[in-house]
């Protein structure tokens, strides 16, 4: 067999894994409260802290997220790539620190269309407990609100007028009236061939999931959402499914205008979205490595 | 609005059940307020709240909005530009641009009986303590759609 030339010698850095929350280890949840943990402890104005990331999404202004447009699942896509990116170096920081080998940290999914029992236990305990595995405070649990959006949250106009929640973000899951969709229901979006329909049905329910989970919380509103720490496991799941349809169906026929187009405030265009192996991570459950020997010598 | 009610859609062709698929298509729909889900019914001018969501009240489908909450900026900040049509505004849409809602109403379309068709629109807010409890919903124009 003819030998290809591959020219740069370079070791490729493992995918990581974003795995469904109720599948994590406990070594890996830990890891992840971490660094969220050392997120939350920087003070909102420190741009690496976790007020900074969740403003970008709401409060305070400029509200930057995308709605409503085939820029929903790319714009959330930078989001997310840019706070697991923060996630990292925070674990990073504390491994230099305590002089041991930073771990792998990946933002868990929620898969909010498995069956529960009732409302609340379809929240994972991951988010539910209050307490982390080692009787500490659970950093997932709920967000703070920064300062400057608590007084802009205050000072919204009709015909809304204040919100007025409170600074620690809580959630009341399956309030009468609102609903959270099943598999089967999500299965046939994801079978959907046409993007604009797959991306419209898909944020509809991403809507009714944010309602569902906030309840009159932080979640059902896009000024305040994004500090709740669940925020990120659903719209990884968002971004899973978007995942899962690229894998099923044909790239679309995207112009170049809309390829170009820039995702503000991250410096990430629609085209850099587009692969997650490029971007560092996938949502594969199951992949085996399997070892061929050392390295070739050159 | 706190619901819509349309006058009788005359829909050339309705009376056919041999299209493929059939849309309602809500233009230029506010976002601007508090969250809520839209149930969309058909030929069923008394539906509200508690209507139940089945073929028999002509219930056709959903549309969610993911409200924007408000405005904490100053007189005109959340008004949209009405024409954003200069070529070389690099800018994003203002956030508040109105979105369309589709929703689709093949088989609800197939099981009404004549040419007409009248569409309701109730706005459903879950929350007891929402900040907007009235006039959440409001769209320009509606329009069926029928594919062959």
């Amino acid at each position: 067999m003819p030998l290809v030339p591959v020219s740069p010698r370079v070791r490729t850095p493992p995918l990581r894994t974003r795995r469904n929350v109720t599948s994590v280890t406990p070594d890996q949840l830990a890891a992840y409260r971490s660094a969220l943990g050392d997120m939350q402890a920087l003070k909102p104005s420190d741009d690496r802290s976790y007020p900074f990331h969740a403003g970008h999404h709401g409060l305070p202004l400029p509200i930057q997220c995308q709605h409503g447009t085939p820029l929903f699942l790319p714009w959330h896509r930078a989001y997310l790539y840019f706070f697991e990116r923060e996630l990292r170096d925070r674990e990073a920081e504390r491994a230099r620190r305590e002089g041991r080998a930073a771990r792998e940290i990946a933002q868990p999914f929620w898969d909010w269309t498995v069956p529960a029992a009732t409302p609340v236990e379809a929240i994972p305990v991951a988010y539910r407990d209050k307490k982390d595995a080692a009787g500490g405070a659970n950093p997932m649990h709920h967000g703070t609100v920064s300062p400057a959006a608590m007084e802009q949250q205050h000072d919204l106009r009709p015909p809304v007028g204040p919100l007025d929640l409170p600074a620690e973000t809580f959630r009341q899951p399956g309030l009468p009236g609102t609903e959270r969709p099943t598999k089967e229901r999500i299965d046939r979006i994801v079978a959907e061939p046409d993007f604009v329909t797959f991306y419209r049905r898909l944020e509809d329910w991403h809507g009714r999931v944010h309602v569902w989970t906030g309840g009159e919380g932080h979640m059902r509103h896009v000024p305040l959402a994004a500090f709740d720490p669940i925020f990120w496991a659903h719209h990884c799941m968002i971004d899973r499914l978007w995942r899962l349809w690229q894998l099923a169906h044909p790239p679309p026929p995207f112009t170049d205008a809309f390829l170009n187009t820039a995702l503000p405030p991250f410096p990430m265009t629609v085209a850099q979205t587009l692969s997650v192996t490029a971007l560092g991570y996938d949502y594969a459950t199951t992949a085996v490595t399997v070892p061929v020997g050392p390295t070739r010598e050159d | 609005m706190d619901r819509f009610e349309s006058q009788p859609i005359e829909i050339p062709g309705a009376e056919r059940t041999d299209f493929s698929r059939a849309d309602l298509i809500f233009r230029s729909v506010d976002h601007s307020g508090d969250s809520f889900t839209a149930h969309v019914f058909l030929d069923n001018p008394g539906a509200d709240e508690t209507t139940p969501l089945d073929e028999a009240n002509g219930y056709a489908g959903w549309f969610a909005i993911f409200g924007h909450g408000g405005c904490a900026g100053d007189v005109g900040h959340c008004d949209p530009p009405v024409d954003q049509v200069d070529p070389e505004d690099q800018r994003l849409l203002h956030p508040l641009t109105p979105h369309t809602k589709i929703v689709l109403i093949t088989e609800s379309l197939r099981r009404v009986p004549g040419p007409e068709v009248a569409v309701t629109v109730i706005p459903v807010i879950s929350a007891k303590e929402a900040p907007q409890r009235a006039d959440v919903l409001y769209f320009e124009s509606l329009e069926v759609a029928i594919y062959d």
